[in-house]
């Protein structure tokens, strides 16, 4: 299917040969990972062709497999506790596809947003918790996809800690032997990002609506792209390969404009710390560096992220901005969360609205979605779950 | 506690060495740590350094200053304001990482039990007391109108009817009100492991004895179930 792209106002389909390196050293790091496989020393959870994986190219032009089946859901404390349309619109989608899953109690998070945000820990104990949670889905036989961009970042940096740390190999072996399980390290670290990213195409078929009038903003979240920023997908064709592809190249491929705006690298202002004990350091900054540019200079209908921090503080620190007269205001879902919306999936049960803060309505009527329905249909559900009836789900768990 | 004209906490030139030796001695230093042009591009691209006394192009200078004095005047309020967002790492000409220097001196401050740390952190017990009893940082009822009134007359919805809106959520991981998914004990008791291992709980009973005392409780709980 040929996708017509559009994009009047921005720079996001402008292509080039011209790759973006900004002068950093280049080693790849699995030359390593598979040396220590091969000397026994660690193992690794390989991507085979069971995976069904789809190539993408990352920052230096390397390959990136993307899996795209047998997965193994490591979810978001952030996205599960205060965005949950997030992660069901995903599992929505892999239904969709007859993706191989599994969502599970068995896995904690991977606690990095508590260390950015206090440093009650240190390189061995979240190496520790990032290899206890590998080897789970090492034991399942799937291929761990991260939700959150903390993960992803912090993953990826464990991994990277790990390969060149003879010292902290050891100590976190010791560790896993005391809880009964094994030094393991995926191929690739995985972000849910990704997954959409080279699943876009398939997604745009499943497009319900036309969106060719819908200006979205796209926000990159710091720790998938500047956390060990080799490791992250960008594509030529996409801002000519100088800002990260994933999230912007869903929304092209759904049709919608993406449009730039001058403050696009800045952080979303969570600060870890900030977002919970120092908010209006994380409210101006969402203000004034983030908000007020994607309304004044691209005229944005929605905000889109892929992570759990930023769609937080984007979406939660909007109304009290209005005291200071900041009026500007922007619906902020992410990228997975967008396109399940626009493919059909229902406001309330799917994508999960409700709990946001800043007003989706207008951008959902804009797109032609009638979110009265879905309203009512959720009220009705609400009060025959409220009588005792079970909840449809989106799997059967035991 | 004394503090000078600048806010810092009096301590002898011998220890402020000892501090500025351990951060040294931290095998990510060198890698994060190389040469600084002091061309502050990585300020330049720092969220806090807009609203805060802070920059990571001064967190470079005084650590490449050989200055324990300069890396001690940084251990008190200062290393706090960083965002984490790792910007600095990312466009630094020559590869150095402001940021990650910063966890490390945080590490050193949390780990001693500074009376900075102490104080920055405890409003942020009751997160502390859910990541490290149950393994999850946010809970769906730790989104309470009186917690965060910033956020809106809407935040109310979250907190109404908890328990059955959490059940309409299509995931059976997620219907649970109190963690963001139902962390299964197993898993619980794992990290418990982890973390005394790690010295992870070593470190809270430093920083707040008390909530430690209540984090044991949990755990030993957790584990006789
Ligand atoms: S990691 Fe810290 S020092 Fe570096 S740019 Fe972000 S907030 Fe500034
Ligand atoms: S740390 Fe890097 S970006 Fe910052 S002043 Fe030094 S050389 Fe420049």
């Amino acid at each position: 299917m040929t996708i017509e792209i559009r994009n009047r106002l921005g720079l996001a389909d402008v292509k080039s040969d011209f790759r973006h390196i900004a002068g950093r050293k280049i080693e790849n790091i699995h030359n390593e990972l598979l040396e220590l496989e091969a000397k026994g020393e660690i193992k690794v959870i390989h991507i085979t062709d069971e995976h069904k994986p789809i190539e993408a190219e990352t920052l230096f032009g390397w390959k990136k497999k993307i899996p795209t089946t047998k997965l193994w859901h490591h979810k978001s404390c952030g996205q599960c506790g205060n965005i949950p349309g997030y992660p069901v619109s995903l599992l929505w989608f892999m239904n969709k596809f007859g993706t191989e899953y599994v969502d599970e109690r068995n896995q904690t998070s991977c606690t990095a947003w508590n260390y950015h945000g206090s440093a009650t820990s240190n390189p061995v104990g979240l190496a520790a918790v990032a290899v206890r949670n590998w080897h789970r889905s090492y034991e399942l036989g799937l291929f761990p996809l991260i939700h959150c961009a903390t993960s992803f970042g912090d993953y990826k940096e464990m991994r990277n800690l790990l390969i060149e740390n003879k010292e902290l190999r050891d100590e976190v072996r010791r560790i896993m032997h005391k809880i009964g399980r094994e030094l393991v390290i995926p191929e690739e670290i995985v972000h849910y990002s990704e997954w959409v990213h080279v699943m876009r195409f398939e997604i745009a078929k499943l497009r319900k609506y036309d969106l060719s009038n819908i200006i979205t903003t796209v926000h990159p979240a710091c720790h998938c792209y500047k956390m060990i920023p080799e490791d992250c997908i960008y594509d030529k064709d996409i801002y000519a390969g100088k800002r990260t592809a994933v999230s912007t190249g869903v929304a092209l491929a759904l049709g919608a404009q993406v449009a730039d705006y001058s403050t696009w690298y800045d952080c979303c202002g969570f600060g870890f710390r900030h977002i919970l004990t120092e908010r209006e350091a994380s409210r101006s900054f969402v203000m004034d560096r983030k908000i007020r540019p994607m309304v004044r200079e691209a005229n944005s209908d929605v905000c889109i992220t892929q992570d759990t921090g930023c769609t937080t503080t984007l979406d939660k620190n909007q109304w009290i901005g209005k005291a200071m007269g900041y009026t500007e205001q922007v619906p902020v879902m992410a990228d997975v969360m967008f396109a399940a919306l626009v493919c059909g999936a229902d406001v309330y049960k799917i994508v999960q609205l409700q709990w946001h803060t800043t007003d989706w309505r207008p951008l959902c009527e804009k797109i032609g979605i009638d979110w009265k329905k879905s309203e009512e249909e959720y009220n009705a559900y609400l009060e025959k779950l409220r009588a005792g009836e079970k909840p449809e789900n989106l799997y059967e768990y035991a | 506690m004394e503090y000078d004209e600048n806010g810092v906490s009096i301590v002898s030139n011998d220890f402020k060495k000892e501090i500025f030796e351990e951060a040294k001695k931290d095998f990510r230093y060198e890698e994060y740590v190389r040469g600084c042009l002091n061309c502050g591009v990585c300020t330049g691209g720092c969220p806090p350094h807009r609203f805060f006394d802070f920059s990571p192009r001064m967190v470079l200078q005084n650590c490449k200053s050989n200055d324990p004095a300069l890396v001690w005047g940084m251990m008190d309020e200062y290393i706090w304001a960083c965002f984490q967002c790792f910007t600095c790492a990312m466009i630094c000409p020559f590869l150095n990482n402001p940021g990650g220097v910063i966890a490390i001196l945080r590490e050193i401050s949390v780990r001693r039990g500074f009376e900075s740390a102490k104080k920055v952190l405890k409003p942020y017990s009751r997160v502390l007391l859910k990541l490290t009893a149950y393994g999850n940082q946010l809970s769906p009822d730790m989104i309470q109108p009186d917690f965060f009134p910033d956020w809106g007359p809407h935040i109310g919805y979250a907190s109404q009817d908890l328990p059955l809106k959490r059940k309409a959520i299509p995931m059976p991981t997620l219907q649970v009100t109190n963690l963001a998914w139902d962390v299964a004990p197993e898993a619980m008791k794992e990290l418990y492991t982890i973390f005394e291992e790690a010295g992870v709980f070593k470190i809270i009973e430093v920083v707040d004895p008390s909530l430690y005392e209540i984090i044991q409780d949990i755990v030993d709980d957790v584990r006789s179930e």
